[in-house]
C-alpha cells in the first residue's frame, strides 16, 4: 500500500510538478484524491492515517512541489473534523503576522486560508485580500486578512499540522538533493578523477547521508499518530521531528552546494529549489528555537524521571510502549 | 545503494521485560555516586555481572541449551537500555554478551559452544577482544600478532593493545595472522580464542586520565595453544570480526555514553525550576533539542535492531548509526559546559564531577569500536562512492 502510493504520487509529480500550469497539477492531485487523503472516509475522503499518507508528501518534496498541497491536506481534514465541508481548491494554512495579517506558504496564493482568529481559525476565501507587499518575502507572501467571516474551528492543532507537513517535505526533498549530489560528484571530474573520489568529499557525503537517514525517521516519528491533533498528531513528536529535521537541513544544504561547486546557485542547476525549499520550510511553523524551547518545557514538565523514560512515553516508534 | 531505516517497534514480548530488569536494578545495583555511574559499560564490577548472570540476564540472546535466555536482538536491546540509562557497571560480562558469544554461538565447533556459552551465561567467562595493536589502530588489516601451527596447535607471538577489560578477563578473541604477511591485508586473518592465563601471556593495564585502568596491553610471547583455539574458519577471520561489527556499532551504548550526565543535568534542572522558578531559556531549549536527537537515534537504532533481528547483516546502517549517535553522546558535555558556568548558580558536585568526568573520556567514544572517519568511509562505500 504504501509503495504503491509512493509510486503513484511519484509518478504524477514527475509528469506535473515542473509544469509552468499550476492548474494542472492541481487538478491531477485532486483526481488522484491526494488532497482528502487524511480525511475520513466517512466524510467522503481516504480515510488515511497521517504515516499512510506520509509517501504523498515524500514525494511532494522530491519534486520540489510549489503548491501547499500538505497544508490543503490538513486542512482539509481539521475542518471534517469540525464537520465544515470544505471548498474546493488549495487551503494555505495562514501564520499570523502581527494582529491583522498573515503569512502564506510561498509559490502561487492558495484559494483559501485557515486565517489564525485568536483561539479560533476561519475558513476564509483569499481572492480579494491584499497583499502586505513590505512585509512578503520568498519565504511565503503576508497578506491582510480579508473581510467577511467564514466557518469557525479550533486553531489549536494548526502550527503542529504545518509543522508535520513540512517535515514531510523536508525528508522528500533531502532525499532527492542526496541523489543528485552523490551523481553530481560521481560525474563530475577534477584532477583527472571524479569529485567522489577524494576522500574529504566522501567523508562530507557520509554526513550528508545521515542527515538525510534521521530526517526521514524523524518523519516516520513524527507520523505516529494517536494524539488529539489534526489526523491524530501528537505536538511533542512534531516538535522533535521539526526541529531535528531543521537542523538537519542546513547542514544538507551546506554540504549539497559544496559538493556541486555552488553550481546550484545558478538559475540553471535545480539544487536551489530543492534546498531553498528546505530555507521555506525551516521559517514556517515554528522553527529549530522554536520547538526546542516548546519540547523541553514538556520535558521539564513531565512525569518521567529521565530522558530515555520521556523518549519512551512519547517519543518511540510505537504509540504506547507499553510497560511504565 | 542503501536504502532508508524504516521505523520498527520493539516486540511486546521483549518490552516485557523492562519492569523486570528494573526490578533486578532496584534490587541488586550498587548505590553509586553519578560520576562512577557515568562510566557506563566501563563499570567494571564482577559481583553485579555474576549477580546478573544469577538472575538469568546474561546470554539473552544465546540458545537455552547452552545455558542462554534464547530470545532474540531485541530482549538484549530492551535490558542493555535500562542498565546504560542507570549506569549499571556491566563492564565484567559487557563483550561476552554482546559480541563473544554470540560470535562463538555463530562459529564455533559444537564443542566450543559448550565449553563456553555456559559459562559465560553464569559470568564465569569474561571476555575481551584483541584487534588493536600498538602499529595497527584503524587500518586493522595491518596486524602482525602471528600464530604458527605446530604439534597440536599454534604458538603465538605478538602484542594486542587498548583491549578493554583485558586485566580482568578470562580469554582474549583476539584477530591475528596465520599465513601470509601484512601485505597480504585482509586474507591469513583469523580469530583465536586465547586463555589468558595461559603461559607467555602478559597484561599491563594502562591507565585513563581518570584514573581508570580499564583498558590494557597484552603482549604473547610463545604462547602455546591448543588445536580448538581457533574459531570459525582459518583466514576467515576478516569475515568474521565484520560480522561482529553491525552488533558492536548499533547498540543503545552508542547513543546513552553521556547519559547519566544528562539525566542528572535534567535532574537537577527540575529542581531549580522548583527552586528557582523557571530553567533560562537556554537551558529549556537545550534540553528539548537533545532530547528530540535522542528520539530519532533511539528509532533509528531500534530499527537498525530489527534488520539484526530478522538475520540480516547491516554493517552500513551501524555504522551509520553509530557516527550520528557518537556525535551525539560527545555533543553533550560540549553543549552543557557553557550552560553550567553561570556565575551565582550553586551547581551541586555530583553534576560537576560527572560532567568532568563525561568531557573528559568524550574523545574515545568516537574512537572505539571504529573511528569517525573509517565509519564515514564506510557509508561512502555503501552509498556507492568507493
Amino acid at each position: 500500500m504504501d509503495d504503491l502510493l509512493a509510486r503513484s504520487a511519484e509518478e504524477l509529480f514527475a509528469r506535473h510538478a515542473d509544469a509552468s500550469q499550476p492548474a494542472v497539477l492541481l487538478e491531477a492531485v485532486e483526481e488522484a484524491g491526494f488532497l482528502d487523503a487524511l480525511v475520513p472516509e466517512a466524510a467522503g475522503g481516504i480515510g488515511l492515517g497521517p504515516a499512510e499518507a506520509l509517501p504523498i508528501l515524500l514525494a511532494a518534496g522530491r519534486f520540489a512541489v510549489r503548491l501547499p498541497l500538505g497544508e490543503t491536506m490538513l486542512a482539509r481534514a481539521a475542518l471534517a473534523a469540525a464537520g465544515v465541508a470544505p471548498p474546493p481548491g488549495l487551503i494555505g494554512l495562514a501564520e499570523p503576522w502581527g494582529t491583522d495579517a498573515a503569512r502564506l506558504p510561498p509559490g502561487p496564493c492558495p484559494d483559501w486560508a485557515l486565517w489564525p482568529e485568536g483561539e479560533a481559525a476561519m475558513l476564509l476565501p483569499l481572492a480579494e485580500a491584499m497583499p502586505l507587499t513590505e512585509a512578503s518575502a520568498p519565504g511565503g507572501a503576508v497578506l491582510r486578512r480579508p473581510g467577511g467571516e467564514g466557518p469557525r474551528l479550533p486553531a489549536a492543532g494548526l502550527l503542529v499540522a504545518g509543522a508535520w507537513q513540512e517535515v514531510a517535505v523536508m525528508a522528500g526533498a533531502m532525499e532527492r538533493i542526496l541523489e543528485d549530489t552523490l551523481r553530481h560528484a560521481r560525474d563530475r571530474q577534477q584532477f583527472g578523477r571524479p569529485v567522489a573520489a577524494f576522500q574529504a568529499v566522501q567523508q562530507q557525503l557520509s554526513v550528508l547521508t545521515e542527515d538525510v537517514f534521521a530526517t526521514r525517521m524523524a518523519a516516520q516519528l513524527a507520523s505516529v499518530a494517536g494524539s488529539d491533533g489534526v489526523a491524530g498528531l501528537d505536538a511533542r513528536r512534531v516538535a522533535a521531528a521539526k526541529l531535528r529535521a531543521g537542523e538537519a537541513a542546513c547542514r544538507v544544504a551546506g554540504i549539497a552546494h559544496a559538493v556541486q561547486g555552488a553550481m546550484g546557485i545558478t538559475e540553471e542547476v535545480a539544487l536551489h529549489r530543492f534546498t531553498g525549499r528546505l530555507q521555506a520550510a525551516r521559517l514556517r511553523f515554528g522553527g529549530e528555537a522554536y520547538w526546542a524551547e516548546w519540547l523541553g518545557r514538556q520535558v521539564l514538565a513531565d512525569d518521567a524521571p529521565d530522558t530515555l523514560g520521556f523518549v519512551r512515553a512519547h517519543l518511540g516508534p510505537a504509540l504506547p510502549e507499553t510497560s511504565p | 545503494m542503501i536504502g532508508a531505516l524504516s521505523l520498527a517497534t520493539i516486540p511486546a514480548e521483549d518490552e516485557a521485560l523492562r519492569p523486570a530488569i528494573r526490578r533486578f536494578l532496584d534490587e541488586a545495583m550498587p548505590s553509586l555516586p553519578p560520576e562512577q555511574r557515568a562510566r557506563s559499560w566501563m563499570g567494571f564490577d564482577a559481583g553485579f555481572s555474576r549477580a546478573m548472570a544469577a538472575a538469568g540476564w546474561l546470554g539473552l540472546t544465546l540458545p537455552k541449551e547452552y545455558g542462554g535466555g534464547g530470545r532474540g536482538p531485541f530482549a538484549r536491546y530492551v535490558v542493555v537500555e535500562e542498565l546504560l540509562a542507570a549506569g549499571a557497571p556491566v563492564a565484567a560480562h559487557w563483550i561476552a554478551d554482546r559480541q563473544s558469544g554470540p560470535l562463538i554461538h555463530r562459529f564455533g565447533t559444537e564443542a566450543q559452544r559448550r565449553f563456553y556459552l555456559p559459562r559465560i551465561c553464569r559470568a564465569e567467562a569474561f571476555f575481551c577482544i584483541g584487534m588493536s595493536e600498538p602499529n595497527t589502530g584503524s587500518d586493522l588489516a595491518s596486524v602482525t600478532t602471528r600464530a604458527v601451527r605446530e604439534e597440536g596447535g599454534w604458538r603465538l607471538n605478538g602484542a594486542k593493545i587498548w583491549t578493554t577489560n583485558a586485566q580482568h578477563a578470562h580469554y582474549m578473541i583476539a584477530l591475528v595472522r596465520t599465513s601470509g604477511t601484512p601485505q597480504d591485508r585482509h586474507k591469513g586473518l583469523s580469530q583465536l580464542i586465547i586463555d589468558l592465563h595461559a603461559p607467555g601471556v602478559r597484561i599491563h593495564p594502562i591507565r585513563d586520565l581518570a584514573g581508570d585502568a580499564h583498558f590494557a596491553e597484552v603482549v604473547f610471547e610463545d604462547v602455546r595453544l591448543p588445536d580448538d583455539a581457533l574459531i570459525g574458519e582459518e583466514g576467515s577471520g576478516w569475515a568474521q570480526v565484520n560480522a561482529e561489527l553491525a552488533f558492536e556499532r548499533s547498540g543503545p551504548e552508542r547513543v546513552l555514553s553521556s547519559a547519566v550526565l544528562l539525566d542528572e543535568w535534567l535532574r537537577w534542572l527540575r529542581g531549580a525550576v522548583e527552586a528557582e522558578g523557571a530553567a533560562t531559556e537556554a537551558e529549556t531549549a537545550l534540553l528539548g533539542r537533545l532530547v528530540a536527537h535522542l528520539a530519532v537515534l533511539r528509532a533509528m537504532s531500534v530499527s537498525v535492531t530489527g534488520h539484526l533481528a530478522q538475520g540480516e547483516s547491516p554493517v552500513v546502517e551501524a555504522a551509520l548509526v553509530k557516527d550520528l549517535g557518537t556525535e551525539f553522546e560527545q555533543s553533550i558535555p560540549a553543549l552543557l559546559t557553557p550552560l553550567l558556568a553561570q556565575p551565582g548558580r550553586a551547581v551541586p558536585g555530583g553534576l560537576m564531577r560527572t560532567l568532568a568526568y563525561t568531557a573528559a573520556m568524550a574523545p574515545s567514544f568516537s574512537l572505539r569500536g571504529g573511528t569517525r572517519e573509517i565509519l564515514r568511509g564506510m557509508i561512502a562505500r555503501g552509498m556507492g562512492l568507493r
